[in-house]
């Protein structure tokens, strides 16, 4: 089974750089997941495998056979598309058995495979369709279908889920992971979503401006991440950030208007007084119940939202808005002033050049 | 409501009497000359069904229903290949693409008589410039225009390249609706560049192709300034059409009534070569 490597790969356009000397290697049988923004490199990295844009520098190899700059027919992978590319005019089946006459494959062979994907696709039914005549779901399998019965050593995923409403894309989502551990086949996912990034990704690898930002596992960069481009982008609702400083009065501290956390004595990340960011995921603050202990973080309460099992408490501290992801039923109430505990061993301290100073080893 | 019910019979006036002067009025008219003998000079008589017994009979009206046939069998897929082809050519990046599709459009807005003056100069067999570099290339010069056996192929290539234009942009526009990703996804999925353009781009351009068809069969069908500058219909009446039939009655002969005949009959052949074609082709479009 395959492997893919990128080999110091930098993709330019003229003068603008889309990506810059990236390097990484995908294991054998492994999802990973590229994510970041629009403009961020990750779509064109994905064609870059699958050969659909030129290299400008670099190598990109699965196992050891330099693809570079073999043509797309060449290189054995298969591509499902944002918009599908389902061929309008064929049926399923001949939307999944294209590729396969075209590469001469003899005709059970083709009828084989057809039969197993359309079998493990649910796609029986709907053979003798043209693409039209199915729904946003259907051309979704019909597209994974066609990868599949090529065998290919690898496949690319380009957005696959974006065009599909919430509850599909939630539904298609535990398909395709499903799918892609039965087969086993080495993939490469883009989406600019982080939740697809988080429950799909054996490991996750975050870019922005054509750079890697860190590579890990979904939970690695959840806990740990490197910098606050990555800490504000995986997290779902994102990471609250709090401008201020570092207070060495009693014991390291962190400093804001309104605010004031306790770092615990070893860990003193930062010069004193030099300008730092603290972030704190909102389902990591809780709520202190009036009455109680005195918190040094206190707000007053501008929005409350009721999620049901969750409720999100927006609240100003000082200049700063915190959110707070908490499960409790008592809510306050809009305007109320309360207290919240923003615990110590949670917090995320990131420096003037965003990169945090607080990561675990 | 009422304001607004007549403000619209006003608006759609000058197109509606435009329509009855320019389209009802001859239909009308040549339908009504299908029953007179008439010599434009004198009134026209009442002659029955004499008209159409005689077209039932005319031996020169049928032959040039053939040719005009056999200008529409090699017309016909010249046309769709060529234009097919060009418009390929065409979609891709080169330099100066503006120009070159400005270029083959070029004979499209070029008054169909100075083409035709233009290529019996290219066609002319001492002087000619086709056949300079046929004997150029050592092969023995061609009488494009005298030989009973090529003047209609003559006719029809020159033809070809006068409409070419035209069908390229219809196949333009229709090239411009492949979505990219299908064509990435071909190639992925294998495909060479003819197979790319086997079973994807031609299926794809199927409507362009249809409309392409009709609208070269109908024009086809109305072949008349050419043979008339080039050939007269000649050589031995094997490039006189229909239409050139028609006028020669109309205003050589001064046959009103049995030209109009001729002009109903060759409508009615249109009609239903085209509705034959949508036939076929339309079971196409649903495989």
């Amino acid at each position: 089974m395959p492997s893919v490597t990128f080999d110091h790969v930098t993709k330019r356009f003229g003068d603008v750089v889309i990506v810059e000397d990236f390097n990484l290697e995908v294991a054998d049988g492994e999802l990973l997941v590229l994510v970041g923004g629009s403009g961020s490199g990750k779509s064109t990295l994905l064609r870059m495998v699958a050969g659909l844009e030129s290299v400008t520098s670099g190598t990109i190899r699965i196992d050891d056979r330099d693809i570079t700059h073999l043509a797309p027919r060449e290189r054995d992978v298969a591509m499902v598309f944002q918009d599908y590319a389902l061929y309008p005019h064929l049926t399923v089946r001949d939307n999944l058995s294209l590729g396969l006459k075209l590469r001469k494959v003899p005709k059970p062979e083709i009828a084989r495979r057809v039969a197993w994907a359309a079998g493990m696709l649910g796609l029986e039914a709907l053979l003798d369709r043209k693409p039209k005549q199915l729904s946003g779901g259907q051309r979704q399998r019909v597209a994974m279908g066609r990868a599949m019965v090529r065998e290919p050593l690898v496949f690319l995923f380009d957005e696959p889920l974006s065009n599909l409403d919430a509850g599909l894309r939630a539904q298609m989502r535990i398909e395709i992971g499903g799918l892609q551990r039965r087969l086993n086949t080495t993939t490469i996912y883009v989406t600019h979503d982080q939740v697809e990034a988080m429950t799909l990704g054996d490991r996750i690898v975050v870019l922005a401006n054509g750079t890697i930002q860190q590579v890990g596992r979904p939970i690695e960069l959840y806990r740990d991440p490197v910098n606050r481009f990555v800490a504000g982008f995986i997290g779902s609702p994102p990471m609250n950030f709090i401008e201020g400083r570092l207070d060495r009065n009693g014991g390291a501290a962190f400093v804001a208007d309104g605010v004031r956390v306790e770092l615990g004595g070893e860990r003193e990340p930062v010069p004193v007084a030099a300008p730092v960011t603290l972030g704190i995921r909102p389902e990591d603050i809780s709520l202190v119940a009036a009455g109680m202990a005195t918190s040094p973080v206190s707000g007053t309460v501008v929005l409350v939202e009721r999620l049901g099992g969750t409720s999100h408490v927006h609240l100003d501290v000082g200049p700063n808005r915190l959110m707070a992801a908490v499960s409790q039923e008592q809510l306050p109430a809009v305007g109320e002033r309360i207290e919240v505990y923003v615990p110590s061993a949670r917090v995320h301290l990131f420096d003037a050049g965003g990169k945090c100073r607080t990561a675990r080893p | 409501m009422r304001a607004e019910a007549r403000s619209g019979t006003l608006l759609s006036a000058p197109y509606v009497l435009f329509l009855l002067a320019f389209a009802a009025y001859p239909v009308a008219f040549a339908l009504a000359l299908v029953l007179m003998h008439w010599d434009l000079v004198t009134t026209p008589s009442f002659a029955g069904l004499d008209n159409v017994k005689l077209l039932a009979t005319d031996t020169r009206f049928w032959q040039a229903v053939g040719n005009t046939f056999v200008f529409l069998g090699l017309h016909l897929p010249l046309q769709i290949v060529t234009a097919l082809a060009l418009a390929v050519a065409l979609n891709r990046p080169m330099m100066f693409r503006a120009f070159w599709r400005a270029a083959f459009f070029l004979p499209v807005v070029i008054s169909g008589a100075v083409v035709a003056i233009l290529w019996n100069a290219l066609y002319a067999t001492d002087v000619g410039l086709i056949n300079a570099l046929l004997v150029k290339a050592g092969i023995a010069p061609v009488p494009w225009l005298t030989d009973p056996r090529v003047a209609m192929a003559a006719i029809a290539v020159m033809v070809t390249w006068k409409n070419v234009g035209f069908y390229v942009i219809i196949y333009l526009a229709g090239l411009q609706y492949i979505p990219r990703s299908c064509q990435e996804a071909i190639e992925l999925d294998g495909a060479t560049a003819w197979q790319r353009f086997r079973h994807l781009t031609l299926p794809l351009l199927l409507p362009q192709t249809i409309l392409v068809l009709t609208l070269s069969t109908i024009n086809g069908f109305q072949l008349f300034i050419e043979p008339y500058v080039m050939t007269g219909g000649g050589p031995l009446r094997r490039t006189f059409s229909v239409v050139l039939y028609m006028y020669t009655n109309a205003f050589s002969y001064q046959k009103m009534g049995y030209a109009a005949t001729i002009g109903v009959a060759l409508a009615m052949i249109i009609g239903t070569v085209v509705a034959i074609q949508r036939k076929v082709v339309g079971t196409a479009e649903a495989l």
